[in-house]
């Protein structure tokens, strides 16, 4: 209780000090647990609503209304799917065609890792659109890699397997962004390079 | 403490406002001031952490052994700035992705350890708690005024409405950190002039004792 005690009574003054600590660990340990399990759910149902709202704007469809809306949206056109190991998304059409697939990216940006999704068409000729899960590049700057008039370049783009994607004519790097305008194309084109030279076609 | 409730906000907005007066949590003035939208989350979460952190310090400022105290105040803002990042994961998480790394940050914030310190260690917990959170909001107030003329001229919006109606051309330094190093900078000379003038209205600014 008295903080001019320190100095004397050194023994007591450990065990007070080791007891505090651990005590007061416990409190703030037990508080955090028992909130994160109690929001965990919320928050793994906030994410998985997210991550199909992202597969949904990336093949062009729909994406906003609320949570039921979406996964109703969702599991009514798109099946989880694999290729090469990959685990993707296969939009059907309404004769049960497919007619595209959402293939998921991850890679280095400035910052951090960038994840997300780039939907071809089911001939892998033409991007459907392409969109991000995570980012944590600068916000303003590379993070506007995240708002439409970057990823609307991307609609509807043919693609070129030996060429990769570049910036010039058709594409626009982010000013005062390059290094995260770079890592993205980066990205991409390895994706296509690594998954979509080897694709089977069905 | 014989400080009114006056007092107390006019000390924290004003005269030792935490940015331009105490000249702390300059990292995240400089980071998130780009964006109004940002600048207030970030002000707000701030404004959180250090009214509930200063509260519960308060109330255990008498059991704290004194050695450890930096240890426990640093185990306590963690705890809140947690809880913070739960939440708004759980109930706003649109706000959470724009946010990304920040609100895992507000720990850094120096602002939050300098009234642990400075205040909740000596003073009943209501007083602390009014203390953090006006703290707080003075550091909002500054990041707010920052982030207005960095996002209007440098997007040439205001919390993402465009008030570009002439259509000059934005300038990119004021996205970028640098431009807030130069307004802060110029906001303390500022700040410091007037209160310096009020204090001494006649003669110059300056220490009175040669």
């Amino acid at each position: 209780m008295d903080t001019a005690k320190e100095g004397g009574g050194v023994k007591h003054d450990y065990l007070n000090t080791i007891v505090f600590i651990l005590v007061l660990s416990l409190v703030f340990g037990g508080i955090l647990a028992g909130t994160n399990a109690w929001l965990r759910p919320r928050i793994d149902a906030n994410e998985q609503i997210a991550e199909k709202r992202s597969v949904l704007e990336a093949f062009g469809i729909d994406s906003t209304g609320d949570a039921q809306t979406i996964v109703a949206r969702f599991d009514s056109q798109i099946r989880p799917d694999t290729q090469q190991d990959l685990p993707i998304y296969s939009w059907f059409g309404a004769d049960g065609g497919t007619k595209g697939y959402a293939i998921p990216f991850s890679g280095a940006g400035l910052w951090g890792t960038i994840r997300g999704y780039l939907a071809v068409s089911a001939d892998l000729k033409t991007v459907l659109g392409l969109t991000f899960v995570e980012q944590n590049e600068t916000p303003g700057l590379g993070g506007r890699i995240d708002e439409p008039p970057f990823k609307e370049q991307f609609r509807n783009i043919s693609i070129d397997l030996n060429q990769g994607f570049a910036y010039g004519d058709d594409l626009d790097a982010i000013t005062g962004a390059t290094s995260t305008s770079r890592a993205v194309l980066q990205i991409l084109n390895d994706l296509l390079r690594q998954t979509l030279a080897d694709w089977e076609v069905v | 403490m014989a400080e009114s409730w006056k007092q107390l906000v006019k000390r924290n907005l004003w005269t030792e406002n935490q940015v331009v007066r105490q000249i702390l949590g300059i990292c995240s003035s400089l980071a998130v001031t780009n964006l109004m939208a940002n600048s207030l989350v970030m002000g707000l979460g701030l404004t959180f952490v250090t009214a509930l952190s200063s509260l519960t310090l308060s109330l255990l400022r008498n059991l704290i052994p004194r050695r450890i105290r930096m240890i426990v105040q640093t185990l306590v803002i963690a705890a809140y700035v947690i809880l913070v990042d739960l939440i708004i994961k759980a109930a706003l998480p649109d706000i959470s992705k724009a946010l990304g790394p920040y609100v895992a940050l507000i720990i850094t914030n120096c602002i939050i350890m300098g009234r642990a310190e400075a205040y909740a260690q000596k003073n009943p917990p209501v007083a602390s708690m009014l203390d953090g959170f006006f703290a707080g909001i003075g550091y909002t107030l500054v990041l707010l005024l920052i982030a207005l003329i960095r996002e209007a001229l440098g997007f040439g919006t205001i919390f993402g409405y465009n008030v570009n109606l002439l259509g000059l051309d934005t300038w990119t330094i004021m996205v970028m950190p640098p431009s807030a190093f130069f307004l802060i900078g110029i906001l303390i000379w500022l700040v410091s002039n007037v209160q310096e003038k009020k204090k001494n209205p006649a003669g110059k600014p300056g220490p009175a004792k040669r």
